[in-house]
């Protein structure tokens, strides 16, 4: 069952076995696979409730609808703009679908260097090959591929680059091209579609009560006892009280809202690693300019990669993930540089236009702290070393677009670098990334409530489960340790799915 | 879309430090320019009528009269035909709208740098008249020195400002032509492809 929050007439209190913050990919799979065990359990999402009939495919209408802080969540040095889902799903409503296991590397450094136990390739597998049974990933094939994902696979073969397809969850997909601005279709794979009926149909009794802003978690003597927060209204104004006791709490409202709110919630924290270990998978795009027509706004995203210069090797110095990244006209006209008439000119070449990003698998750490009110901040410096790899993943991007045939390649830098030849590439430079000197971009947040045994370096247990709080579990990917380089939907369905068998064990 | 600045209360945080900096500049540029006799913090004499006026829900009127000069010319035509204005599409009045629901830090941040692009920023570009008051090359060159500058601020405040205008110009159909954007595809078949 569904509760909007913002039709409370009056404070509300309940009690429940589990509570759950957050109904992303992690919440949403913990409240069904509570359920699932027979259990009570009550989620509570911050975001509204949608239907694919409020997907309008209008950029200004959904962007503030489905995204924390209207889609204007930036770092605290204004750097990097981060992007997170706040709806019913959370980002499972407008993300692009790609489903990417976490790479085995990654994994084996967890269990080597961050002391987590039970967590290995093997270990999971079970997992991540059940999530990926019930989303339906399958590869998408070539005859889907649109023209701006054939662009990037054109023109690594030209240069003999390594990637290939990437697998999606989508069923009865009309690639329409509006998957980031919710689907109007109902093609999506993911928490409202899959996991939240089968949690509505039991055994146990699920609820979701949406638009509930949780400010805290309440514990004592290192047990918790349940959330309280408020319902707000459309426009976020607090209009009721909402109390949960439970004798579980899961909290996954993402790398950075989990963080605010344990750091709210004052929990013990007796080395002050809460918030610590930010991973924002920061990106930026470059645009290719063709002769021929791309319509790259329309068809499917993000069904084609380029893993040339990505190796998750301890120590590697490829570390950046090349995909499209083609965007909406509003989009667009945000990132293409300058203004005026020779913006507009630039624009006309929009239906021409194949753009790609590079994706930093970064090790920069950022700090995600909260102010009075208990908002979060987002404090990232992006390192040297990452800001290499940035330039080594936006001049591969920019070789990519000019052997498929571009006739002009433009970075949308301050000042615009524009390339005709891949001998211009050199151009793209370490001061060219600077911060605000590039529109970046985070849509793939991990860390800051890192799991593993020892709690001098982890906040949680290999289980899942606070250090210092019995009962009060993390399932989101705040929990990774590190980034994983890759986008991290699926890794969080299938470690969401891997460990909470011990929040349905400390429930029972 | 880019932002300006959030709310903070710690001596820390570099966006107390950054905010109040330009706050400082504001204020600090406006009191040197009255002792020079410029009276440049005047917000009244814009020519904006009684009826846009009271419909504002945000913008102060001369808020508003900086907003339709600033889109008039970030969203300069390359070509006079088949391309509406910034005025025929009410960018400043989507601006207007827009602001109601951001997180008033931002919106404050915002506005400061309205009065920042009004009363400061001609200074770069050493005039002493307002924003609104120079001729259109004059603000291009305004404009084009806060998108260049090595202020980080005033970069990240211009981007958040181009933002809204090109989300205020962009979301409406008239535009779609100069794009060549065809507009969302509701309603597909099952078996259609665009």
């Amino acid at each position: 069952m569904i509760v909007r929050g913002r039709e409370l007439l009056r404070d509300f209190e309940g009690d429940a076995d589990a509570v759950v913050v957050g109904t992303g990919a992690g919440g949403g799979m913990a409240v069904r696979e509570l359920a699932r065990a027979g259990l009570k359990v009550m989620a509570l999402e911050e975001g509204g409730y949608h239907v694919p009939s409020d997907f309008t495919q209008r950029e200004e209408e959904m962007i503030p609808l489905l995204f924390r802080e209207r889609g204007a969540t930036m770092t605290s040095d204004l750097a990097i703009r981060v992007l997170m889902g706040r709806a019913v799903g959370g980002s499972t409503i407008h993300n692009t679908n790609l489903c990417k296991r976490t790479p085995p590397e990654i994994l084996d450094a967890w269990a080597r260097k961050y002391d987590v136990v039970g967590c290995s390739e093997k270990e999971l597998a079970p997992a991540f090959e059940q999530v990926e049974k019930d989303l339906s990933v399958r590869e998408i094939p070539k005859e889907q591929h649109n023209a701006n994902n054939q662009i990037l696979a054109r023109g690594m073969k030209a240069l003999g680059f390594h990637g290939g397809p990437l697998k999606h969850n989508r069923v009865g997909c009309r690639e329409s091209g509006f998957c980031e601005l919710g689907c109007s279709y109902d093609a999506k794979q993911n928490v409202t579609k899959v996991l939240l009926p089968e949690a509505f149909a039991g055994p146990g009794q699920a609820v979701v009560m949406s638009d509930v802003r949780v400010t805290r978690i309440e514990h004592q003597s290192g047990v918790v006892s349940g959330v309280s927060g408020d319902a707000t209204d459309a426009r976020g104004r607090s209009i009721a009280g909402v109390k949960v006791r439970a004798k579980v709490v899961i909290v996954a409202a993402s790398a950075i809202g989990t963080a605010a709110l344990a750091l709210a919630s004052n929990l013990p924290d007796p080395n002050e690693l809460a918030g610590r270990g930010l991973r924002l998978h920061p990106g930026a795009a470059i645009a290719g300019f063709f002769d021929e027509r791309i319509d790259g706004v329309y068809g499917i995203p993000q069904s084609y990669e380029c893993t040339e210069f990505l190796d998750f090797r301890e120590g590697s110095q490829r570390r950046v993930w090349i995909t499209t990244a083609f965007a909406h006209p509003i989009g667009a006209a945000i990132s293409l540089p300058g203004f005026g008439a020779s913006h507009m000119t630039l624009l006309r070449n929009y239906s021409r236009m194949a753009v790609l990003t590079a994706m930093v698998h970064d090790e920069t750490e950022g700090r995600v702290t909260v102010d009075r009110e208990g908002a979060p901040r987002i404090a990232y410096e992006m390192g040297e070393g990452d800001r290499a790899q940035l330039v080594l993943g936006l001049r591969g991007a920019a070789r990519i677009l000019l052997a498929a045939g571009a006739r002009e390649v433009v970075l949308a830098s301050i000042p615009p670098i524009r390339l005709k030849s891949p001998l211009d590439v050199e151009r793209i430079t370490q001061d060219a990334v600077r911060p605000h000197g590039l529109p970046m971009i985070s849509v793939h947040p991990m860390g800051t409530m890192r799991f593993g045994e020892n709690p001098k370096t982890s906040v949680v247990k290999s289980t899942g489960e606070h250090h210092g709080v019995r009962g009060l579990f993390v399932l989101d990917g705040s929990l990774f340790p590190t980034s994983i380089g890759v986008p991290p939907q699926i890794s969080i369905y299938a470690m969401a799915k891997h460990l909470a068998k011990h929040a349905i064990e400390r429930a029972r | 879309m880019g932002t300006i600045g959030e709310a903070s209360n710690g001596l820390s945080d570099p966006r107390v430090g950054r905010r109040k900096w330009l706050q400082s500049l504001i204020i600090g540029g406006v009191v040197s320019a009255l002792g020079g006799g410029v009276a440049l913090v005047r917000t009244g004499g814009y020519d904006i009528d009684a009826i846009t006026s009271a419909r504002l829900r945000m913008l102060a009127p001369w808020q508003y009269a900086v907003v339709r000069h600033v889109a008039r010319r970030m969203l300069a035509a390359d070509r006079s035909e088949g391309v509406p204005s910034a005025d025929d599409v009410g960018v400043a009045e989507f601006v207007d709208g827009y602001l109601v629901d951001m997180r008033p830090a931002l919106r404050r941040d915002l506005l400061w740098f309205l009065r920042f692009v009004e009363q400061l920023a001609p200074f770069g570009s050493a005039s002493l008249h307002r924003f609104t008051e120079l001729a259109p090359a004059d603000q291009d060159e305004v404009l084009s020195a806060l998108e260049a500058s090595h202020i980080d601020l005033l970069r990240v405040g211009f981007q958040a400002l181009k933002s809204l205008i090109m989300m205020g110009y962009y979301r409406d159909p008239r535009t779609f032509a100069i794009l060549g954007y065809r507009g969302p595809l509701l309603g597909l078949p099952e078996q259609g492809r665009p």
